[in-house]
């Protein structure tokens, strides 16, 4: 069965269908919640959040295509709304043996250590721009239309941000 | 430096997958809740409603072309009948008519005869 064929049937209401979609783009929404959120506890209720609207909006959903934006999409804006609003999810400072970023393998786990700390400490729509940009390989265009923000402000926060961790990492590490 | 940076940020935001025990439960979950709401379509396609009407139609027609059928063939019969009843009282009057002549010339010779 083809990944057209299965969205079809998961649209018409075909459950096993459905949880193969969820099966496949899971690592992608759980991710974008987990750095969003850094927690791990608050990023699996997001997840779960997301998936159950799917199940509830999967017959709006157009195509493949459609989905994966869309996820990628609600998982933003759901988490920036979380962390304008809540409270109840503050950013958690990463353990050291905390898994919730990259897996240990690289050559300089420190500065990715330091670089994954100086992020959660952008501001929300900032965070996102950067999780789209450099986790989900989205395109500033695409950013934009998945946050709706103007396209410059997308640019703006990609240019601040990076300067902020260029000149932060030069400091400490680099 | 820039490169470098994307780079390193493109390696630190590498995604994750969530726990096996977690991606259990969401998944019991999720199709838990689909099988709950939504009705499985069967994977062939659902006879629509106008085709239906026009199975009813069809059928209603043939009864009805069999009914007047049926009935036009009780017409004729009975038509039949009739015209074989009048056949047989013009029969029986011709009879009637020939014996009463038969009887009155009878009756006729009889007086004549000294």
């Amino acid at each position: 069965m083809n990944g057209d064929e299965q969205f079809a049937r998961a649209r018409a209401g075909d459950t096993a269908a459905l949880v193969a979609l969820i099966r496949e783009h899971q690592r992608s929404v759980y991710s974008i919640a987990l750095r969003m959120l850094g927690s791990r506890e608050a990023a699996e209720d997001l997840t779960q959040e997301v998936f159950m609207q799917l199940g509830a909006k999967i017959g709006s959903i157009a195509s493949k295509e459609h989905l994966r934006f869309w996820l990628r999409q609600v998982t933003a804006n759901r988490a920036i709304d979380q962390l304008r609003h809540a409270a109840r999810f503050p950013m958690q400072p990463l353990c050291e043996e905390s898994p919730l970023f990259g897996d240990g393998e690289e050559a300089d786990p420190l500065l990715q250590r330091h670089l994954r700390g100086l992020l959660a400490e952008l501001s929300a729509p900032a965070r996102a721009v950067l999780v789209l940009r450099y986790q989900e390989d989205l395109d500033p265009v695409d950013i934009a239309r998945a946050l709706e923000m103007p396209i410059n402000t997308v640019k703006s926060h990609l240019k601040r941000s990076l300067e902020s961790l260029r000149t932060r990492c030069g400091k400490t590490t680099v | 430096m820039s490169d470098d940076l994307e780079t390193r940020l493109t390696r630190a935001l590498r995604p994750v997958a969530p726990s096996e025990e977690f991606s259990a439960r969401l998944l019991a979950r999720v199709g838990a809740e689909a099988r709950l709401a939504t009705p499985v379509l069967p994977l062939r396609r659902r006879r629509p409603a106008a085709a239906w009407w026009w199975s009813a139609g069809l059928a209603a027609s043939l009864l009805l072309a069999v009914g007047i059928r049926h009935r036009a063939a009780e017409s004729q019969e009975r038509r039949a009948g009739l015209e074989a009843r009048q056949q047989v009282f013009a029969a029986l009057a011709l009879t009637n008519q020939k014996v009463d002549l038969a009887v009155r010339t009878v009756r006729a010779e009889s007086s004549d005869a000294p």
